[in-house]
């Protein structure tokens, strides 16, 4: 044990000093995340208030109930802005440019054709570049459009197909007792949480263990450095046990990836603004993490012959699992295969736990996510501990 | 003569290591790939849908409503809580659950409560109305029958086929929809198409600044001193060097460019203009390879600072994230890159249809960052080889 405290003692000194693992653990990640943050950090998933203007210069009693009802009370519930438009051409002029996303526009003699059954129309103007806000302006006219048309053909159909033939006065009746009965499909509005990491945090996280995979390298790939130095066969011929270079070894790793994620993580919350949640979870998620990044890179390391085909065979691992992983962008989240596919790396796990925590659970919110990374540390780890005996080899 | 020779040695090293061949071939195209397939698609929002068994056509009815609201993408979903818990992630941006007695309850006569889940968020709140008109729209064939039932004394299913006769004598009031302003991502966009030259961009730069590697190589271990002992003066060796560059970046840009062409069918636009682009920016990226390496003193610093610069720069540039999604400020910002030029110029080429003539300006700048880049590495290379 003791021996193999000096030996990581030793290689942890040695790491520090050497710049490269200074760079890889710390610098890198920092930096990168520093950067995603500054251009990427104010993109959010929750989507921004849509701005709509509004022209109705001829209003109606009809056109009122739209403008004057109905789109305020969308406003109120959040979502649009309304703004004030003179007329068509400068609606059209302001959603080209992209001043408002889209515009309503309840062209002249709307309410007289309403109220005499002749064909009338409500025009929606959108941005080109905003086909959300535009659908949505649609779905809201669509609304007002429908209800109208329910009482057109609710009364069209108790009279037979041909209300003309009622004298005016019982037609007027019909159709207030029309436009009294309710639509029986009611919507009931039920909101969940978001377990998704904002922007900033995903970065950070992003980064710290995407570069964690290549920190914990340091440690276990030193062996094929050793071996090759000659270093190695000095080391088994001293009266140190083979399992204690080998933990040695390990523990360099399971310290140089546990001191670069906790120095990340409260550089990017100093620094930047990343929220972690939880420090419990993510005191868990990170020990997980560490120990699937060590499981996987030692696996690949006793797969390899020399440290340099060691290291690049690490470096591509590292890299496509990090891709798949979505450490760069939300794989996860894609449709279909891919982001059943992205489950199969630890990383993609680490960025699921802490978008669990996001959620505002407890700390135990992450234990799925922590299992999933040790099964992979104890799968490629108990693989890897089984070929690291003939890599203790002179 | 001995320049080109110098440059062939550089791009032979390249290839000679397998995992470069990973870096600089297959990784860039793994990434076409997987950014097209999970993004290409566009951002439309994507609903999920949940149906209880035993809905009748009544339900069918609203659930083909709900599929072809324009710009959102529906799937179904097996159960509620799955429902939620995607919402709750991100992968699906809103639902609806439609109950197994939605078709039962309307036809007895009472009311229906289907749910609309969603975060409490804007986009939630937006959504939501997108679903409000669909109901909305079966409304109208619903309340038709309710009202033909209380008016007559008729049945519902009397009223719906009474509705359903009617509704072709009615004049409906209209909702016309049209777009206006020109669109910065054409309809026409092919799915790999925006990836595709973040990509180009960001590997040409990222492989010519892990370069620096091989040339930081060839100073520490003397190759450039002898080769100067030899009747070869610093200026060959300088621009061998700046050529060996700029051949593993064209090499590289070109297998990127045909094969996304010939894989993915990405659009590249008119071929001059982007053969324009991919040469400027392949000097570009050779010239600050050529910094880098003549400035560094160690491999390990040129890695991780080539990691730090080549990646960093590309998402600043818009590599990673369009630049029409970032703010104006970011925008300016972004344009002290090289990046954010070249894939301005791309755009003109693929999304506007623009000539080699509208991306000359492009072309112009791109140039310049390469004439300066080039320009102070061969100063800083040819003082460290001869110094």
């Amino acid at each position: 044990m003791r021996a193999a405290l000096l030996i990581a003692g030793k290689d942890l000194r040695q790491r520090l000093r050497d710049r490269s693992a200074l760079m890889i653990a710390f610098l890198v990640p920092l930096g990168l995340a520093f950067i995603f943050n500054l251009t990427l950090g104010g993109l959010s998933s929750g989507g921004t208030v849509f701005t709509y203007a509004v022209v109705d210069a001829y209003r109606s009693e009809v056109s009122g109930i739209f403008t004057e009802q109905v789109l305020p009370l969308v406003e109120e519930g959040g979502g649009i802005d309304l703004v004030e438009a003179a007329s068509e051409a400068e609606a059209r002029r302001i959603a080209a440019n992209g001043e408002v996303d889209a515009a309503f526009v309840v062209p002249t003699g709307f309410g007289d054709a309403v109220q005499a059954g002749g064909s009338a129309e409500i025009r929606v103007i959108g941005d080109v570049d905003e086909p959300i806000a535009t659908q949505v302006a649609r779905s809201i006219a669509n609304s007002f459009a429908a209800d109208l048309n329910a009482v057109r053909l609710s009364v069209a159909t108790a009279a037979g197909g041909d209300p003309g033939s009622l004298p005016p006065a019982e037609l007027d009746a019909m159709i207030a007792r029309a436009a009294e009965v309710a639509n029986p499909v009611v919507v009931a509005d039920v909101t969940t949480t978001k377990k998704e990491l904002d922007a900033t945090t995903y970065y950070a996280a992003g980064m710290a263990v995407f570069f964690l995979f290549f920190t914990v390298q340091f440690g276990v790939s030193s062996l094929l450095e050793e071996r090759k130095e000659g270093t190695l066969a000095r080391l088994l011929a001293a009266p140190i046990g083979r399992t204690s270079i080998l933990g040695g070894k390990l523990l360099t790793s399971f310290a140089l990836g546990v001191l670069s994620m906790t120095t990340l993580i409260v550089a990017t919350s100093l620094l930047i603004g990343a929220r972690w949640g939880s420090p419990l979870g993510v005191a868990i998620l990170v020990l997980a993490g560490v120990l699937s990044a060590i499981g996987v890179m030692a696996l690949v390391a006793t797969l390899a012959k020399t440290s340099e085909q060691a290291g690049n065979w690490q470096a591509i691992i590292a890299v496509v699992l990090g891709m798949l992983g979505g450490v760069f962008f939300p794989v996860s989240l894609a449709p279909g295969i891919l982001g059943k596919l992205s489950l199969l790396t630890p990383q993609a796990w680490f960025m699921r736990g802490l978008s669990d925590l996001a959620g505002g659970g407890a700390w135990t919110v992450v234990v799925p996510a922590a299992l999933a990374m040790l099964l992979f540390a104890a799968v490629t780890g108990g693989i890897a501990m089984l070929r690291l005996g003939r890599m203790a080899r002179p | 003569m001995k320049a080109l020779a110098l440059a062939a040695v550089n791009i032979r090293r390249l290839l000679r290591d397998r995992s470069n061949i990973f870096f600089v071939f297959v990784f860039p195209m793994l990434l076409i790939l997987v950014l097209g397939v999970s993004f290409g698609g566009g951002t439309d929002p994507r609903f999920g849908i949940v149906v209880g068994d035993g809905v009748g056509p009544l339900g069918e009815d609203l659930l083909a409503t709900l599929e072809t609201i324009p710009d959102v993408e529906v799937e179904q979903v097996a159960r509620e809580g799955d429902l939620v818990t995607a919402i709750e992630r991100g992968q699906l941006q809103a639902g609806v659950v439609v109950p197994a007695d939605y078709d039962a309850t309307i036809l007895d006569g009472r009311d229906v409560e289907i749910r609309y889940v969603a975060r409490q968020d804007e986009l939630g709140l937006q959504l939501g109305e997108t679903v409000r008109a669909a109901v909305a729209e079966q409304g109208q064939r619903l309340r038709a029958a309710r009202f033909y039932a209380t008016e007559t004394g008729g049945s519902l299913d009397e009223g719906l086929s009474g509705a359903d006769a009617t509704a072709a004598l009615i004049v409906p009031v209209e909702v016309v929809t049209t777009t206006a302003g020109e669109a910065i991502f054409p309809a026409s966009l092919g799915r790999f198409d925006l990836g595709a030259s973040s990509m180009l961009l960001l590997f040409i730069f990222l492989t010519s600044m892990t370069s620096a590697v091989a040339l930081i190589e060839t100073r520490r271990l003397g190759l450039s001193r002898r080769m100067l002992a030899t009747p070869t003066s610093s200026g060959t060796i300088v621009t061998g060097e700046a050529l060996g560059r700029f051949g593993v970046a064209m090499v590289q840009g070109l297998f990127i460019m045909l094969g996304s062409l010939i894989l993915f069918g990405v659009d590249w636009g008119e071929p001059l203009g982007s053969a324009a682009l991919l040469v400027s920016f392949a000097l570009v990226g050779a010239g600050a390879g050529m910094l880098l390496g003549s400035v560094l003193r160690t491999e390990q610093q040129a890695i991780g600072l080539g990691l730090l610069v080549g990646l960093g720069l590309g998402a600043l540039g818009g590599c990673m994230v369009p630049l029409e999604l970032f703010s104006p400020a970011m925008r300016t910002v972004a344009h002290l890159t090289p990046h954010a030029w070249a894939l301005d110029g791309y755009a003109e080429l693929v999304r506007h249809d623009g000539s080699l003539a509208d991306v000359l300006p492009y072309v112009g700048i791109l140039l310049g960052y390469a004439a300066l880049l080039l320009g102070l590495a061969a100063w800083r290379l040819r003082r460290s080889i001869t110094g």
